[in-house]
């Protein structure tokens, strides 16, 4: 499985979401810090889910680290998250 | 002194604390450069953290605040979030909020700029 289906995987699991979009941006840091030639290194998260609904910024970020888990998480070098209720 | 110890004494005796890849006049990664940026621009008065001078920080900071990523906000001893955030928070007003809310001086005018630069 890609990381990009790991990530995916884990947040349907955690959230079902009402959107969610996974995106692969490792190739736009091609050359900078932490691109590391595999082509998973940064992703961008969008999802919207009810469950975020009365959340913190600082919480909903920390609830899709806890559901990618500590592992994938230190697997990938950026993750940018856009967080929706 | 422990690691611990060391950045709640960092982050509690001074008003905004950013640890960073780099330094505020040369960041070396592109989303501390970032927050960086936006308090540079919004004049805002903030010690700046390398943590790839230090590998107990670079370590200790993320587990202090149970947050897997550099950089990292804290002001008045608080954590504020990463980059993602702090960039919502810039472009929402929500930064501002914070910033009067807690006594820390900044260019409303400058925030203003960016919100109008990024609307």
């Amino acid at each position: 499985m890609s990381k990009q289906e790991e990530i995916r995987a884990a947040l349907e699991a955690a959230f079902t979401p009402r959107a969610l979009d996974v995106i692969n941006e490792s190739h736009q840091h091609a050359g900078h810090a932490g691109h590391d030639g595999t082509g998973e290194s940064h992703y961008r998260v969008r999802i919207a889910a009810d469950v975020f609904k009365g959340m913190s910024r600082v919480a909903r970020h920390r609830a899709v680290h806890e559901a990618l888990g500590k592992d994938l998480v230190g697997r990938i070098h950026a993750l940018a998250l856009e967080i929706t209720d | 002194m422990s690691v611990k110890d060391s950045i709640r004494d960092t982050v509690t005796s001074n008003n905004v604390v950013l640890y960073m890849k780099g330094t505020k006049d040369m960041p070396q990664c592109g989303f501390s450069s970032r927050v960086a940026g936006v308090l540079n621009f919004m004049g805002v008065d903030f010690v700046d953290v390398n943590v790839l001078a230090d590998e107990q920080i670079r370590q200790g900071i993320k587990d202090y605040s149970d947050w897997p990523t550099i950089p990292q906000l804290y002001v008045k001893g608080e954590f504020v979030g990463g980059s993602d955030i702090i960039t919502e928070m810039t472009l929402s007003g929500e930064l501002d909020q914070l910033f009067d809310d807690k006594g820390v001086a900044y260019s409303k005018e400058a925030a203003d700029k960016i919100r109008e630069a990024n609307g």
